[in-house]
């Protein structure tokens, strides 16, 4: 998975992500599209994406483990990848980097990486971007620039996404209000992440931008880079703050969160995700030796129990079944080689 | 629905005695009006209230009669499909609903010009590196015990934010000093909308004797035209 690989301060930002929509002149916006109209599309776009060398699936045609792989890399929800509605994707041999077609959109570009490299994310998209911008007839007016089935992302079409893993603000009085103003101020938002039930993802933010108009690609990026920058030193002083007034707690909390991942048998995924927080509030600022947890492998936990196939699915598999599966996941993460 | 007394049509009020219904007239023939008042009236009952009404107040949304019934001729997406979700149904509906994607766009992004690059051009992006968090890396990290210096950052961030916000809300109710220079300025060479703006100011940091003469010039100008 793309997620595991070496990136930037993945000790606090977990992944970048860049989405850019577009659609193609001559057809309605997928939600107003016949069946006749997406199967156009999804022709179309396909044709468009063989010279740039990208892999062509149609979602009705995919088997349940190559469903998991797309839902666990993040490229599409479980209800997008169930509904037969004549969707595709366009995948590239770069891991993070694909195309979904006839979503919201009729193209999105959707290119992540990990950490916080949000110039490489965005040179993947754009770059297939401009590709198909030659090679069909976009959406596009010099008023609004490029239209898109949402308003909020007419404009440049474009949206980034970093997620967030930042317990040490969330811990600190009044820290998230801090982080929030300051997002305020360069036009961005910043969004607590829930699970499917609903219940709060443990220190799991998402930050995003609101402006697609009266900003330039080069201000969207420039501002993101200031933002991470700011929210690395801040949860950074965050950690540092906490470890050092109250090393005591957070060592026993770390040493107790890990026992219990390590080897628990049953687990829900918020009290999982709410255990992997204090390893990486306590990984790199408390004594860890006895039983110490890489970057790496914090980050793979988090990712593998937030976005889990199985949880997504409500109907076949038991809650006990579910907890046991994610149990034993866990602990073959703790248990494994780390992978550098 | 017909009197039961003189069979003329009922209009807006009726009254009910005895299971028999009687128009105005007849009822105040027989003198029952008096005894029953008039709580049979028709205005007096509750009148559903119009769907274009119940929507917009259950979105918290503007009233806007005008537009709930326009619907784009090319893929039926009505108005209030739009106001509800932003969600739009074709390329034909910015050009249906322009005014309210205009005031959508500017509600939510505060600017309306499109800056961004064109078709097919790719846009070079050059971000300064940030040597602090790069070097930071993230496996890396160092093992560095908990200094006084970071812990005073945080505070030195709240403390920014505040001062910011101090200084926003001083700009906002300070008056400008501006006006100041008006006081002993040739008034007859000052434009219109200079002298209205220093004698709001004036007036704002309470100095009336040149608000009053401020406004005085502007009548004797109006005078003149």
């Amino acid at each position: 998975m793309w997620y595991e690989e070496k990136g930037q301060n993945t000790d606090v930002v977990l992944s970048t992500k860049v989405v850019i929509n577009r659609n193609i002149k001559g057809f309605p916006f997928p939600v107003k599209m016949s069946d006749a109209d997406r199967e156009n599309v999804l022709g179309m776009v396909r044709q468009a994406a063989g010279p740039i060398g990208l892999n062509f699936v149609r979602t009705d045609e995919l088997d349940d483990t190559a469903k998991q792989d797309l839902y666990e890399r993040f490229f599409a929800g479980y209800s997008f990848l169930n509904s037969n509605a004549k969707t595709g994707f366009l995948l590239s041999k770069t891991d993070g980097l694909g195309v979904v077609i006839n979503s919201t959109d009729h193209i999105s570009i959707n290119s992540m990486v990990p950490g916080s490299d949000i110039e490489t994310a965005y040179s993947r998209a754009t770059d297939l971007a401009v590709e198909f911008e030659k090679s069909m007839d976009i959406a596009y007016t010099d008023k609004f620039g490029f239209l898109t089935s949402q308003i909020k992302s007419v404009g440049t079409g474009m949206q980034i996404l970093v997620t967030l893993a930042i317990p040490g603000i969330e811990k600190t009085e009044g820290a998230v209000q801090v982080l929030n103003r300051r997002a305020e101020k360069f036009d961005w938002q910043i969004i607590p992440m829930t699970q499917n039930d609903g219940l709060r993802q443990s220190g799991i933010y998402v930050l995003t931008n609101v402006a697609t108009l009266g900003i330039t690609e080069q201000d969207m990026l420039t501002r993101t880079q200031k933002l991470i920058t700011d929210i690395i030193k801040l949860e950074k002083t965050c950690r540092k703050n906490i470890c050092s007034r109250k090393k005591i707690i957070i060592e026993d909390q770390y040493y107790r969160a890990y026992a219990t991942l390590r080897y628990c048998r049953r687990i829900e995924s918020t009290e999982a995700l709410t255990l992997i927080n204090w390893l990486r509030l306590g990984q790199d600022q408390i004594d860890t030796s006895e039983a110490d947890v890489s970057w790496s492998k914090i980050n793979k936990l988090t990712q593998r129990v937030r976005r889990n196939y199985m949880d997504s699915n409500t109907k076949g598999v038991r809650p006990a079944t579910k907890s046991t599966a994610r149990a034993q996941m866990i602990r073959d993460i703790l248990k494994g080689e780390d992978k550098e | 629905m017909r009197c039961s007394r003189c069979g003329a049509p009922i209009g807006n009020t009726y009254f009910k005695y005895n299971g028999a219904l009687l128009c105005d007239n007849c009822a105040r023939d027989l003198k029952i009006d008096e005894v029953l008042g008039r709580q049979n009236s028709l205005f007096e009952q509750l009148f559903p209230m119009p769907g274009e009404i119940a929507s917009v107040l259950g979105t918290g949304g503007d009233l806007d009669f005008a537009n709930t019934k326009i619907r784009c001729p090319r893929c039926g997406t009505s108005l209030r499909d739009i106001e509800s979700g932003g969600q739009l149904g074709c390329i034909e509906c910015y050009n249906t609903f322009n005014e309210s994607v205009m005031k959508n766009i500017l509600k939510r992004q505060g600017s309306s010009e499109y800056l961004g690059r064109k078709p097919g051009q790719k846009a070079e992006v050059k971000l300064t590196s940030v040597a602090e968090t790069d070097a930071a890396g993230d496996d890396s990290s160092k093992k560095e015990s908990a200094s006084a210096k970071d812990a005073v950052e945080l505070k030195k961030a709240k403390a920014e934010i505040k001062k910011e916000e101090q200084q926003k809300t001083e700009q906002e109710t300070k008056p400008s000093d501006a006006y100041k220079s008006l006081k002993d300025a040739d008034l007859t060479s000052i434009p219109d909308h200079e002298i209205e703006d220093g004698m709001k100011q004036a007036a704002a940091a309470e100095d009336y004797d040149l608000a009053a003469k401020l406004r005085d010039e502007l009548r004797r100008r109006k005078e003149d035209n």
